[in-house]
């Protein structure tokens, strides 16, 4: 009997010693965060909201590809011989869903909105903060930011892919989504910008370079536009009209453009760059955003005095009327100041190069590493769309009043009050051209005005098939509902 | 049964001649076994009950014995023999281990069973063969040496091999379980072989499936030495020293051949007319020679075993110091060891523990290239050494000509790189006897290692004029870390014999085992000072990791049988591990199996099979390699974004978890037959076996709209099937003053991945841009894919008959490599490649064989692998001329007009010249002789009573290698230079070559 017992108690001991650490199974990764652990200060809050930004810097956008696709689609720019294929496919419409480039557009802007939604979808372990630790319009203007990079992300997307697969929590297990009809993308980008424009801090009160209301309500307002909802979109812009301002030289026009007055009067958003911060990451990160690559490839690309794989289209600078000071402000040619001395040709005999965006104001060359921020909007674009509004909606004489407060600027000759629709209309095709040349919005204003066949129908664009990307191959190959089958029309 | 009939013919004629003799007489004298006197053995006059058993020194006097009798001598586990008297009084005798015995004991896992009972796959390989060739690991002897493993070892000293049981199971990690004296424990690479007493290695479900969500791989069962059963002490000395050096070179160009050769391809060196330089073309380096030694290689063990009847002890002490074949390469380590077991009545308390110090200078890389790479690329009239360049070498500039190789003697030697770790090992156990057969054991095990890894490198100019390779500032690095893993494990054991024919033994079992694992890594810079290699702030890198792993298991397993005649058992196991998801925390491990020794029916008493035994296995058993945390969700901060001017930190998710992700599982069929004829003078053994791996894991990538910055998802889908035959051959022959023996083991193994789930290839094993391994459906792991040759084309003609579709290319000319246009497209593309080759072997064998006559002794021992191919990227450096190098001789002998050459190509040519192609495809099949020894024993009586035994011998490792291969060494050992990974295997980047080395030893037993 004792001895029965004394097995008993030993095969107790057997499971008892080791049950007792069944919780040891339970183990958290010491090395790195866990989702569970995060959200408990501001500065957590405020990394997760810093992420999202990191897509605009990726090569797949600012960094090196977004201004090819848009100037050359436009043919805003021409090639030099030197200018890669897969960039001078843009200007032919010669790509396909195999683009390395388009897919990476369309993966860095979803990995965009995966943070974006990693942010929103915390809401409720943001909102758990104690008010003392984080405010509650902190924690509102933090969602707002999220919010309306979320929406510029889909913004980019929807209207370059069309249908897409609408993504707005954070996605719990691997399988794909289907695209959704473009209608319920805007819905979601319009949603959101209403809710940032909200909770996001005026310009005056928020850090430089963070989102703020003004570029909440002139996304809007462009999101509107883009959709034909006038009324909505001078509604978007009016909240903002008064708050900027253009200045009243060409200096102030040029001032956009250069490292130093970066943020200025006219600034609503950019896409920050600072060569003092490290580009160790500058070739690599095609989409993820990850590491240091705070600088862009802009000047390098476009540089007369660098790679100069692109040069400003005969088109473009036709485009601008005599006298008109923003030529100059916009392009080098022969006769202008370089480097103490002044240019006597250009290379392969071009009539003229970039100077927009260039670093030759101050350095001899761009050394793969420009600083200047890249405008996303601008209040000159904002007043310009305002006057589309406004002639649609309004009245003629109203838009001509934001066409001329453009043009009064850089004291070009006033637009005629007495025009008509569509000679109003013309006045604005004609003043985005030149104002906002190499700014990545004349191939999207071509494609809503109905212009693009028509301009660049000579270039290899397809009516019905080039307003849009393809489905990146990439994106049909690893989501299951997504097949070659509902590829867009034409690829 | 002819032996028996001969044995009886010998007794008949013994009895005849010696009979008469009918004096009486008493004979005594010591019965030892190769450790020393064995007490309790068996002493018995042929033919009559009179005998005696030894005392506790191995003594035996017994009286009344016919001057011409024979005596018997036996002991359990031990051959018998048979001695006439022929009037001696005194007789010592030495009897032999009866290994191949059906009762030869086995350690299996968590218990012992004897040969007879075996149902599982089982290789077992002791003490002798593991000491006989020199290595400084007992994995690296397990070559050659157990069936259906395969193991391929570096030429680095203290480089743990590669090994592999029973081939390849999974795209992930292949390497198997290692439990040493019951301790689950991180590998066998610490332990010094001199101190084990035998590995087994454990192969079929039967055996790995106790386990369970650990032994897919299979498991190596480590025993070390415990003190012997004699009172008295046994101390025992041993130590050899030799040398070891690699004599294989490759033929490359001399001065003058290299700046003939860099001429005519338009690289004449420029500066060599500049009178600084002009001296150089006097030198003749061949850099393979600079960087190849003869190394000194000197062992020493000490060991003192002994015992009571309640207790046994051994205690040792080992130093080894093995220099390299490559210059600046060293492996010394300091280890000790104590073993002992006490017995208090019905409890057993016993200890094992072991300590290891390791040095080793490593060989360095540099730029991811090996010493020996960069020593066929230097240019051969560029001196080592330079004393007017800061460091004190030469290398290349730019300003000499276009190669820029690293000098590999500087990459090695300037500075220092030492690694050094502490490890201890060990356990305590104590088993307490509850009633009669029924025994309750504990244990807790330790298996504990600390590393210290620094490397310091002063600054350095290779030229005076700005060479290529030149570091402004001193860099060092030090990295450190701590492994730690604590086992605890209690069972209950009943083992019981039932109606004297009713065999029953039963197991419970729970285990439980906790990991830990940290590293702290850090470097700077010192930009003014050579002399301190000390950590600062300037240039500085830091990081840290840790990591945790805690498993918990429960296992029950019961083995019957019928008088040994009629075995039958099972296992069955239920593992819990950190690393797999919640969702599938816990999993079922299995197996079952069954065996009839027909040797022992009745019917089979007549015939010459003294052991025939037909056995099979089923089971599941699992792989928990797959890495810690693996389905948790991280997050990653590294998103940098500027504001306001300042750079500010983002944080997001990293990728999407798995809660599901669990372990690897492997369903292993196993089928033996072991045939024993003639009282095992011949054996053989054969086994078939037949695995699939379901579950493996494959990274499947994610849908790109779902944006997670790691775009792969981990999942349980990929399935490979294995399956190979293992054949063993033994040959004894023990009497007679010359006794031999021969054994050949040989194991076959072919895998073929069955599904990677959605994905369609998975890539690695990357050289220059391209990557050479691969795994696609279908085909076995790892296999090489590329382009293949068709021999050069001679003329434009040939070039165009091609590039059909392509006929504007001007890229490929004659005098370049004409590939197969495999996908038929009329264009030579990347889409021709297909597969090339396939690094695992068909077949991997070893055969031994020994022989003694008189007190001599003669060992040979040859191992080798058939089957396998070899990517070698040094043909890549010898004929590949991409652009100026030095080169191997063939490329004087290179294409240089329609009809000069098929086989090297024009210097300079198509970049699809040195595509990953078959031209880099060799056979990698090999015969090596492993060991050769030969050893005498000196006669006992020239040494007092002192010294029981006192051998010397020399032996002689890998002296004749047969091979097709045409690099240094066929065995490509794991890279020292690039991380090692599973698509590694078969590619020789100049890897280390197996040394040559000529050994001289002694063994002193006092």
């Amino acid at each position: 009997m004792k001895k029965i017992r004394l097995i008993f108690a030993l095969g107790m001991c057997l499971f008892f010693i080791n049950s007792c650490s069944e919780n040891g199974l339970e183990l958290t990764n010491p090395t790195q965060l866990s989702p569970e652990t995060f959200f408990k200060n501001e500065a957590q809050v405020q990394a997760s909201v810093n992420a999202v930004y990191a897509n605009l810097q990726t090569i797949a956008l600012y960094t090196r590809h977004i201004f090819f696709m848009m100037d050359n689609m436009a043919h805003e720019n021409s090639g030099n011989p030197q200018l890669e294929a897969d960039k001078r496919e843009y200007l032919e419409f010669s790509f396909d869903s195999s683009h390395g480039a388009i897919g990476n557009y369309w993966d860095t802007c979803y990995r965009g909105i995966n943070k974006a939604n990693f942010v929103i979808g915390n809401e409720e372990a943001i909102n758990a903060i104690p008010a003392s630790f984080l405010s509650q319009a902190r924690k509102d203007k933090f969602i707002g930011e999220a919010k309306f990079l979320r929406a510029l992300y889909y913004f980019y997307l929807v209207t370059r892919y069309g249908d897409i697969p609408l993504i707005t929590a954070i996605p719990e297990d691997g399988n794909g989504f289907p695209r959704s009809p473009k209608e319920e993308v805007y819905q979601q980008i319009i949603s959101d910008l209403q809710d940032a424009s909200a909770t996001l801090l005026s310009k005056g009160e928020e850090e430089a370079g963070r989102a703020n209301s003004g570029a909440a309500y002139a996304l809007l307002g462009k999101v509107h536009l883009y959709r034909g909802e006038y009324d909505l979109a001078l509604t978007a812009f009016q909240n903002i009209y008064g708050e900027y301002s253009l200045g009243n030289s060409v200096q102030d026009y040029r001032d956009n453009f250069l490292e130093e007055t970066e943020h200025g009067p006219e600034s609503i958003f950019e896409v920050e760059y600072n060569d003092d911060l490290g580009d160790s990451a500058k070739w690599n990160s095609d989409v993820s955003g990850a590491g240091p690559q705070e600088v862009t490839f802009r000047g390098q690309e476009y540089g007369m005095f660098d790679w100069f794989n692109v040069y400003p289209s005969d088109d473009i600078l036709d485009e601008y009327e005599d006298g008109d000071p923003r030529f100059a402000a916009n392009f080098y040619s022969v006769g202008d100041e370089y480097a103490g001395g002044v240019i006597t040709e250009i290379s392969n005999g071009r009539r003229a190069g970039w100077k927009k965006y260039q670093n030759y104001y101050k350095d001899t060359n761009e050394d793969q590493a420009s600083g200047i921020n890249m405008k996303v909007i601008r209040y000159a674009d904002v007043l310009l769309m305002m006057a589309e509004c406004a002639n649609e909606v309004v009245s003629q004489a109203a838009a001509v009043g934001y066409i001329n407060e453009v043009r009064a600027r850089v004291s070009m000759p006033l637009v005629s009050t007495g025009l008509s629709k569509s000679q109003v209309f013309d006045a604005i095709v004609h003043e985005r051209k030149v104002e906002l040349a190499g700014e990545q919005v004349r191939f999207p204003d071509l494609v809503r005005w109905g212009l693009a066949a028509e301009v660049l129908g000579q270039y290899g664009f397809q009516a019905g098939k080039n307003e849009i990307f393809p489905i990146p191959d990439r994106e049909i190959s690893s989501n299951e509902n997504v097949s070659q089958a509902n590829q867009n029309p034409g690829y | 049964m002819r032996n028996s009939y001969f044995k009886r013919i010998l007794l008949v004629a013994t009895l005849f001649c010696f009979g008469f003799i009918s004096a009486q007489q008493s004979v005594s004298g010591t019965v030892s076994d190769s450790n020393g006197p064995l007490p309790g053995a068996n002493v018995l006059v042929k033919g009559t009950s009179n005998g005696t058993t030894t005392n506790f020194d191995g003594e035996y006097t017994l009286n009344n014995v016919p001057s011409g009798a024979v005596l018997i001598y036996g002991y359990l586990g031990f051959q018998e023999q048979e001695v006439a008297v022929n009037n001696r009084s005194t007789i010592n005798i030495t009897l032999i281990e009866d290994e191949t015995s059906l009762d030869e004991v086995l350690v299996i896992g968590y218990g012992t069973q004897t040969r007879a009972e075996v149902t599982g796959a089982i290789s077992t390989v002791n003490s002798e063969e593991i000491t006989s060739v020199p290595v400084a690991t007992a994995d690296q002897a397990l070559q050659g040496r157990a069936a259906g493993v395969t193991v391929v070892n570096s030429g680095s000293p203290g480089t743990s091999p590669v090994v592999r049981i029973r081939g390849l199971g999974t795209p992930n990690n292949n390497n198997p379980l290692y439990v040493i004296d019951g301790i689950i424990s991180g590998g066998i690479g610490d332990l010094n072989p001199n101190d084990i007493e035998s590995i087994q290695v454990l192969k079929d479900a039967s055996t790995t499936a106790v386990y369970g969500s650990q032994g897919s791989n299979g498991v190596v069962v480590v025993t070390t030495k415990k003190g012997n059963r004699s009172g008295k002490p046994v101390l025992t000395f041993d130590t050899y020293t030799g040398v070891q050096f690699s004599n294989e070179r490759y033929d490359v160009l001399n001065t003058q051949q290299y700046i003939q050769y860099a001429s005519q391809i338009g690289d004449t060196p420029a500066r060599i007319s500049d009178p600084q330089y002009a001296s150089f073309l006097d030198n003749n380096v061949n850099y393979q020679d600079a960087i190849f030694r003869t190394g000194i290689i000197q062992n020493y063990n000490v060991a003192m075993a002994g015992g009571s009847e309640n207790s046994n002890y051994r205690f040792s002490a080992g130093y080894l110091d093995q220099e390299g074949a490559l210059i600046e390469t060293e492996f010394e380590r300091f280890s000790f060891r104590a073993n002992s077991n006490f017995t208090f009545g019905k409890l057993k308390l016993g200890e094992t523990m072991a300590v290891a110090f390791n040095v080793q200078n490593p060989e360095r890389a540099s730029g991811g290239r090996s010493l020996l790479e960069h020593a066929i690329k230097a240019a051969p009239y560029l001196p080592i050494y330079n004393p007017n360049n800061l460091g004190g070498f030469q290398g290349p500039s730019s300003a000499l000509d276009g190669q820029d190789a690293e000098n590999p003697v500087r990459v090695q030697t300037l500075g220092s790189a030492v690694n050094k770790s502490v490890s201890i090992i060990g356990g305590l156990f104590g088993e307490y006897e509850i009633i009669d057969g029924l025994n309750f054991k504990t244990q807790v095990g330790l298996d504990y290692s600390n590393y210290n890894n620094e490397v310091f490198i002063p600054s350095y100019n290779d030229d005076s004029n700005g060479g290529t390779h030149t570091i402004g500032y001193a860099q060092i690095t030090k990295n450190t870390g701590t492994f730690q893993s604590l086992t605890y494990t209690n069972s209950l054991n009943y083992k019981k014999t039932f109606a004297d024919s009713h065999n029953v033994e039963v197991l419970l079992l729970a285990e439980k085992q906790q990991i830990k694992n940290s590293n702290i890594n850090a470097s700077s810079q010192n930009p003014i000072s050579d002399e301190v290699d000390q950590l600062s702030l300037t240039g500085a890198g830091l990081s840290s990791g840790s990591s945790e792993y805690n498993r918990l298991g429960y296992l029950g397993r019961i083995n019957y049988n019928f008088e040994q005649k009629y075995l039958i058992g099972g296992s069955l196991r239920r593992d819990a591990s950190s690393r797999f998801g919640p969702n599938n925390r816990w999993g079922w491990f299995y197996s079952v199996a069954g065996g009839w020794n027909i040797g022992k029916e009745s019917f089979m008493a007549d015939t010459p099979f003294n052991n025939l035994k037909l056995r099979g296995s089923w089971g599941i058993v699992g792989n928990d390699n797959i890495g810690d945390y693996r389905y948790s969700a991280t997050l990653i901060t590294d998103f940098i974004y500027p504001f306001g001017g300042t750079a500010a930190d983002g944080t997001t998710a990293n990728g999407l978890p798995n809660p599901n992700l669990k372990w690897e599982e492997t369903t292993m069929r196993n089928i033996g037959l072991d045939v024993g004829l003639f009282n095992d003078q011949f054996t053989m053994s054969l086994e078939y076996y037949f695995n699939e791996s379901d579950d493996l894991l494959i990274n499947r990538p994610l849908s790109t709209s779902l944006g997670f910055n790691d775009p792969n998802i981990t999942e349980n889908v990929g399935s490979v099937e294995t399956k190979g035959f293992e054949v063993n051959l033994g040959y004894n022959d023990f009497e007679g003053e010359f006794t031999w023996s021969a054994s050949l083991n040989l194991g076959s193994s072919k895998n073929e991945v069955q599904s990677l789930g959605e994905v369609s290839v998975i890539e690695g094993g990357g050289f220059e841009n391209e990557n050479l391994s691969r795994i696609t459906v279908g085909e076995p792991l790892y296999y090489f894919y590329g382009l293949q040759t068709d021999g050069i084309y001679q003329n434009q003609a040939e070039v165009d008959a091609v590039f059909t579709a392509n006929p504007g290319q001007t890229i490929v000319q004659p005098g370049d490599i004409r590939f197969k246009d495999i996908n038929n497209d009329g264009d030579i593309t990347s889409e021709d490649r297909t597969k090339i080759g396939n690094p695992y072997p068909d077949v991997t064998y070893g055969f031994n064989a020994s022989a003694n006559y008189k007190n001599f002794d003669f060992n040979i021992f040859i191992s080798g692998v058939a089957g396998n191919d070899v990517y070698n990227t040094n043909i890549y450096d010898l004929e590949g001329m991409p652009r100026l190098f030095n080169s191997g001789t063939a490329v004087l002998d290179r294409w240089t007009g329609p009809g000069t050459s098929n086989d090297v190509p024009r210097a300079l040519g198509a970049g699809q010249n040195v595509s990953a192609s078959d031209r880099f495809i060799e056979d990698g099949s090999y015969t090596r002789l492993r060991n050769i020894t030969l050893g005498y024993t000196l006669p006992n009586s020239i040494f007092d009573d002192y010294i029981s035994k006192f051998r010397i011998y020399f032996s002689g490792q890998n002296l004749i290698t047969i091979t097709d291969y045409s690099g240094l060494d066929p065995e490509v050992g794991s890279s020292t230079v690039i991380n090692n990974n599973s698509y590694e295997f078969g590619i020789d980047r100049g890897n280390y070559p197996q040394p040559k080395s000529f050994l001289f030893g002694v063994q002193v037993t006092f």
